[in-house]
Order: C-alpha cells, then sequence, then structure tokens
C-alpha cells in the first residue's frame, strides 16, 4: 500500500507477521499506518514485528500510531516489537522514554 | 549553513510611516535565530511578516526556498501548516479546554483519527510539563502555564519551524528559565528552527546560536553572540548596558511636537 510518502508491506517470516515500513510517517501518511496496524492487531498475532530500517523520519502521529496499537495488543497479551530503528528514530524514541515501553531489536532474529 | 528563512530587501509601512526599512536577513536551519531590539524597533512587525500575517511594501521572504511575500492565501496555509507560533498571550481559545486547544489544529488540517490525536495532545502537554491538565481551562493556569500550552498547540502539528514572540514577557525569572530550557530541547531533540522575538537578555545569552538585532526598523546587526557582545556600535552598547536613550531633539524641536506644528 502507498500513502503519500509511504509504503506498506506485510509479510509473514517464520510464521510471525512482519509489517515493514518505507519513507515517511507524518501526519499524512500515519492514518494509512494506523489503517494496516490496527488490521493485523484484529487478528490478535501473539507477536507482531515492525520493522522500520527503511523509514526516513517518523513525526509524534507515527509514534501515537505505535502507543495506539501496543495499547491494542497489551489487552490481550500480544507482543509489539520493533526491529531495524535508524539512528535518529532511536534517539526520538528514547527522548520520549518510549525505548522503554516498546520491545526494540537490532534484527529480525534477535526479535523472535 | 542551510538557512530556513532568506529575507531580502523588506520594507513595510504603517500608513506613510516606514516601519522596515530593507532589511535583509538569513535564519540558519536547525538553530536558535534571537531577533532583538528595544520596544518599537520594528521586530514584532517582522514576525508578523515572517508568518505570512502581514504583506511588506517590497522585498522577498523566502521559507524553505518558496518566496511567501506575494503568495495567496491557499498557498500560505500550506506553508503555515509547517510553522508553529506561541503568541505573547499565548492566544489561547478560553471556551476550550488545554486538550481541545492542542488537538485543535489536527482536528482542522489532518486525517487523523480522534484516538491517534488524543495520545499526541497528551504527548505535547507532557513535553511541555503538562500532563494531566488536558481538561483545565486556559483560566485556569497560572501565565507560565498558559505560556506551556500555547507551546504544546504550537507543536501539535510537528512543525519545522518554530516562532516565539516574548516567551519570558510577564513570567518570574524562574519561569521563564525554565520556558528557555523547553526551547533548548525542542532544538536539540527535534532539530527544529526555532525564530524568538525578545528583549530579555538573560534569555538571549542563555539561548541563540544567532542573532539579529533591529534598531528604528534597520537591522543594526546580524552575526553570533560572541561578535555582539564585541560590538562597539553605540545603538548596541546601549542596549547590552541598559542605557536609557538620550533625547534626540532641541527644546524647540520639543516644542513643535507638542504644540502640534
Amino acid at each position: 500500500m502507498k500513502t503519500d510518502a509511504m509504503e506498506i508491506e506485510v509479510l509473514s517470516y517464520r510464521g510471525i507477521d512482519v509489517l515493514k515500513v518505507y519513507g515517511d510517517i507524518d501526519l499524512y501518511s500515519s492514518p494509512g499506518l494506523r489503517k494496516n496496524l490496527i488490521s493485523i492487531i484484529c487478528k490478535k498475532p501473539g507477536t507482531l514485528l515492525v520493522d522500520l530500517s527503511n523509514v526516513s523520519y517518523i513525526d509524534s502521529s507515527g509514534i501515537a500510531t505505535f502507543v495506539e496499537g501496543l495499547k491494542n495488543m497489551m489487552c490481550y497479551g500480544g507482543r509489539l516489537k520493533f526491529i531495524g530503528l535508524p539512528d535518529r528514530i532511536r534517539e526520538i524514541f528514547s527522548f520520549s522514554r518510549l525505548d522503554k515501553v516498546f520491545e526494540i531489536y537490532d534484527g529480525i532474529d534477535q526479535a523472535i | 549553513m542551510e538557512n530556513a528563512i532568506e529575507v531580502r530587501n523588506l520594507r513595510t509601512h504603517y500608513g506613510n510611516i516606514e516601519i522596515l526599512k530593507g532589511i535583509s536577513l538569513n535564519v540558519p536551519k536547525g538553530l536558535i535565530t534571537a531577533i532583538l531590539g528595544g520596544s518599537g524597533c520594528g521586530k514584532s512587525t517582522l514576525l508578523k511578516h515572517l508568518i505570512g500575517l502581514l504583506k511588506p511594501t517590497e522585498g522577498n521572504i523566502i521559507i524553505n526556498g518558496r518566496d511567501i511575500a506575494g503568495m495567496n492565501e491557499r498557498d500560505m496555509d500550506e506553508v503555515r501548516k509547517k510553522i508553529g507560533v506561541l503568541f505573547q498571550g499565548a492566544a489561547l481559545l478560553n471556551s476550550m479546554t488545554v486538550g481541545d486547544n492542542v488537538a485543535l489544529p489536527l482536528r482542522e488540517h489532518t486525517r487523523l483519527e480522534g484516538s491517534t490525536i488524543q495520545i499526541m495532545v497528551r504527548m505535547k502537554l507532557d513535553l511541555v510539563g503538562l500532563s494531566g491538565f488536558d481538561k483545565f481551562y486556559p483560566s485556569q493556569l497560572s501565565g507560565g502555564m498558559k505560556k506551556r500550552a500555547g507551546l504544546a498547540r504550537a507543536l501539535a502539528m510537528d512543525p519545522e519551524i518554530l516562532f516565539f514572540d516574548e516567551p519570558s514577557a510577564g513570567l518570574d525569572p524562574i519561569t521563564a528559565a525554565g520556558i528557555d530550557e523547553l526551547i533548548l530541547r525542542l532544538k536539540d531533540i527535534f532539530r527544529i528552527t526555532i525564530i524568538v522575538v525578545t528583549h530579555e537578555l538573560a534569555s538571549l545569552f542563555r539561548i541563540a546560536d544567532h542573532v539579529i538585532m533591529l534598531d528604528r526598523g534597520e537591522k543594526v546587526f546580524e552575526g553570533e553572540l560572541d561578535e555582539l557582545r564585541a560590538s562597539d556600535n553605540p545603538r548596541i552598547r546601549c542596549f547590552l548596558e541598559r542605557q536609557a536613550e538620550e533625547r534626540e531633539y532641541t527644546p524647540e524641536d520639543y516644542f513643535r511636537i507638542i504644540a502640534g506644528d
């Protein structure tokens, strides 16, 4: 799916859903990200991996979208895990202390 | 150094009086630029031009490569989505809660879901130290808290450029220092280009990377703090050393002024 400057790919790796995001996550692309994220979470996967290695920018709407996703998954004991965070995005997660709340891993094999 | 804003030969008038007299300046990207000067020097007028509230008589204002001086309102609205402004009085809507004030630009300009907006509002309020105040009305906040709430609203759309009009005005020194620290954090973490209109010297020396000083509608200085401190321009020295301005007209001039001649 392509939404403005962002693209999303949903893959399966060893039976685990992987949401791979490309481009910028901003005020205009976040609604598309939310739609994809929520539609996966509705199926109540035990683990969902979000690959941000190809994301060049994320704003507060993108972070809020992931917060909402995690909140929904926590309701049924699901786990939302992030992989491949570029330094700049890791910095923003760290500033907002979300690095302590989100599960963050370097790569896909460490996350599963 | 890349510039976020470039102003070229900006002239403007209120009636027949020339307020800005051919000003040219640069605002470097990702830094804090302070626009400095005494009351009536034209700094607030300059700010109103930079945010597109006033159109100049002459000159160019280039923001991210686009000249806003002659821009129509529709295009200007697109530019404004990338700009946040904290007005001197915070400009909150008194009939709305603090949370609704912060949510307003997001509801007006985006297609974000209400649930996403609510999380964003809580993030912005936490950023300015107002967690838990979303249900309060502006009248229930102190002066410093109103400024913080205004800042949360200015940050709502994740602006690339953030303007502050006299952020310390009317605040006690401790609250004013807190606002300065917040401005520095915004620059460091989000790399926002920040423009602060001020005449507060303590704030200037704490936060500014780049300084532009206006005097009577003219630019008298542009550069770094060290250069400002070292300047021997008498107008700058007067300002930095807080010396009262000497009357420049003769008793005869004074008589003509009060006699209305």
